[in-house]
């Protein structure tokens, strides 16, 4: 027991150690969101993505949508979004807010730049009713509903432009969670909620089925 | 003479290695908020929730494993706050029958409350491939400080063979605390347990016999996210540097040399799904308590393991299983002069079994289930009616974790586990009925870890 003080002396003085050596820390960059990122480093920071969203961002669970040959522009507002918790859907609170508030301007554009490039995913055919089904909605909307063609927006192959997203082989149950997150104002889009509050379940099943065997 | 040196080149090689382990993390310690001018997310928490890494704490999800071997530097999170954390875990016990004399030193025969464990954790990324996990922890039942499970890691990513693969080194103090899956001794369930309630007296060697009483080096090998690879080897710390860690015992065995580890394990993830499957073991040569002159004891511990788990946001299942297998060689033991064992050779097999379901990662259920059988052996195992230390216990659990997706807002990094568990022993060493039963416990505890 003796030893005992020693060593939990030691193991304060080393636990307080980086708050000291941290308070002394006084150089900040002027504006962090504009630090510049070499490719090594937009290289290592896609490798901490890959460990969610797979590698090349093909991810295998549902829990993350795949990146792959996703636009490029999109990515980087998402992320910005994330960065500055604009976009609060609950995975949001869970994964993306810590991952990307450091992120600078730059490391965005160098990870949008690098999925963007990569291929996408084949799409898994799903039940060729509700795919069918659901194919009529992308096509022509719900027009009783005032519910426009999604392919007004999202593009004839559901492959996506600029700010707007690929959805074509995407996870299905990633595809319907964003679905009912903008119908909930869980992710806040003014456009997507208003195109998603009329959809029911079963609706909601459908588009998604369709867009994730494309 | 030459026994003598060489026991001291032992104890100096020994002192070595610690002062090293010590050295490569002051040196880190000191070193990193220099890189943190150029790196903010030094000293900084991941800035995401536990769930992101646990399913239920501590199991790991797969995103969970690959912090882990990847040196614990996933970056990320506003906080200007150093990698420390507390965890503190408070909890009442109740045994079938009262222990006589007190559950321990200071305690009543039953019906306890305890403070069981205040640890203090530096924990997360010190350099871009660099980071530690390491443990000081105040035992609240024992009344004392020592060193607890540490596991120092470099890692880098390169590809091999047109493959992703990561490539590591651990520096630990126990045995399969370097281990990602659940199913391994150090990391596998009952995550917790009553340092008051009574335990089977056999284990086998992996199963914490040498926990915190050695330092081992093991390098490792995570390919295409597939197949995983990892050799290594622990020694002995030297009793002078136990006594310094608060672990010293005179019944404390001693390694001769080095003793190997080896793990394998391959991963196959689909959609929600995460399959593995490995083995992994530890041969060493043994001193029983530390005794010289009377050559060793060899121990073989082979062991095979399986895990399971479906992660989605609302349901969550993990299932996991290991059978251990120990030869054990007891030139030493079952030496009439130092009569420890009643063999020369005695086999132990220890298998576990547990299935988790978890819902919104808030509300668990655990089942559990242990078996412990080896070959009699009347010194060994002087309570056991047949001489054989076998034992089987079932473990029931239920678990509520409130702050699983965040913390209040005044310490979002707050997370709390409250939990009951009751342990059933159809047998307890050896014995069964009354004899068996009377060791049933009943565990209700608060973990916080902040």
């Amino acid at each position: 027991m003796i030893i005992a003080i020693p060593l939990l002396r030691n193991a304060l003085a080393i636990a307080t150690l980086p708050l000291l050596l941290t308070a002394c820390e006084t150089e900040k960059t002027a504006d962090p969101t504009q630090a510049p990122a070499t490719p090594a480093q937009v290289e290592g920071t896609i490798h901490v993505c890959s460990s969610c969203h797979g590698l090349e961002g093909k991810s295998i669970s549902p829990t993350f949508p795949r990146l792959a040959g996703q636009q490029e522009a999109y990515i980087e507002v998402q992320l910005k979004a994330f960065r500055d918790k604009t976009r609060a859907d609950p995975h949001a609170h869970t994964y993306m807010w810590g991952m990307a508030a450091h992120l600078s301007d730059p490391m965005i554009a160098g990870i949008a730049a690098y999925y963007s490039a990569q291929s996408p995913v084949a799409g898994a055919p799903g039940d060729p009713v509700e795919m069918a089904a659901g194919q009529k909605i992308f096509v022509e909307g719900l027009p009783t509903r005032d519910v426009p063609a999604c392919n007004a927006c999202h593009g004839e192959h559901a492959e996506g432009m600029e700010t707007i997203p690929r959805l074509a082989g995407q996870h299905r149950e990633y595809l319907a969670a964003q679905l009912v997150n903008f119908a909930s104002n869980a992710r806040a889009n003014e456009v997507m909620h208003a195109n998603s509050t009329p959809l029911t379940p079963a609706e909601i099943r459908q588009i998604s089925a369709y867009l994730a065997a494309q | 003479m030459g026994d003598r040196a060489n026991g001291l080149g032992t104890t100096l090689s020994a002192i070595g290695l610690v002062i090293g382990v010590f050295a490569v993390a002051a040196g880190v310690l000191l070193l990193a908020p220099r890189r943190a001018q150029a790196l903010p997310s030094y000293a900084r928490q991941t800035g995401q929730q536990c769930a992101a890494c646990h399913n239920g704490f501590p199991e790991l999800t797969p995103y969970g494993r690959l912090f882990k071997l990847n040196g614990y530097t996933f970056g990320g999170g506003t906080s200007d706050l150093p990698p420390i954390a507390v965890m503190n875990f408070d909890s009442f016990n109740h045994t079938q029958a009262n222990q006589p004399g007190g559950a321990a030193q200071h305690f009543g025969p039953n019906n306890n409350l305890a403070a069981d464990q205040t640890s203090l954790f530096y924990g997360g990324a010190i350099t871009d491939h660099l980071g530690a996990f390491a443990q000081v922890t105040y035992d609240g039942v024992g009344r004392s400080f020592a060193w607890d499970n540490t596991d120092i890691r470099y890692a880098r990513t390169v590809n091999l063979a047109g493959a992703e693969t990561v490539l590591g080194v651990s520096l630990n103090n126990n045995p399969t605390v370097q281990d990602v899956w659940n199913t391994t001794p150090a990391w596998s369930f009952p995550f917790v347990s009553s340092a008051l309630a009574p335990t089977p007296a056999a284990a086998t060697m992996i199963e914490g016999g040498f926990a915190q009483q050695v330092a081992g080096l093991t390098t490792y090998a995570y390919w295409n996210r597939l197949i995983y690879l990892e050799v290594g080897g622990y020694r002995t710390l030297a009793p002078g540097v136990q006594r310094a860690f608060g672990v010293f015992s005179s019944g404390n065995n001693g390694i001769d040399g080095v003793a190997p580890y080896w793990r394998a394990a391959i991963q196959h993830d689909w959609d929600r799904n995460s399959l593995e499957a490995g083995v992994f073991g530890m041969t060493a040569n043994v001193q029983p308590q530390r005794l010289a002159g009377f050559g060793t004891d060899h121990l073989t511990d082979v062991g095979f393991d399986t895990q399971y788990q479906y992660l989605a946001d609302r349901h969550s299942v993990s299932l996991q299983a290991s059978a251990i297998f120990e030869n054990q060689s007891l030139s030493a033991s079952g030496n009439p002069a130092v009569g420890f064992a009643s063999n020369t050779h005695d086999t132990l097999r220890s298998l576990h079994v547990k299935a988790t379901y978890f819902y919104d990662q808030t509300y668990g259920v655990t089942l559990g289930a242990f078996r412990l059988e080896g070959s009699p052996d009347a010194t060994l195992y002087p309570d056991s009616p047949s001489g054989r230390p076998n034992s089987t216990g079932v473990i029931s659990e239920l678990d509520y974790i409130p702050f699983n997706h965040g913390g209040p807002a005044f310490w979002p990094w707050l997370n709390v586990k409250l939990g009951v568990q009751y342990t059933f022993y159809p047998q307890f060493d050896g014995a069964t009925g009354s004899a068996a039963s009377n060791n049933n416990t009943l565990y209700a505890f608060a973990w916080f870890a902040f």
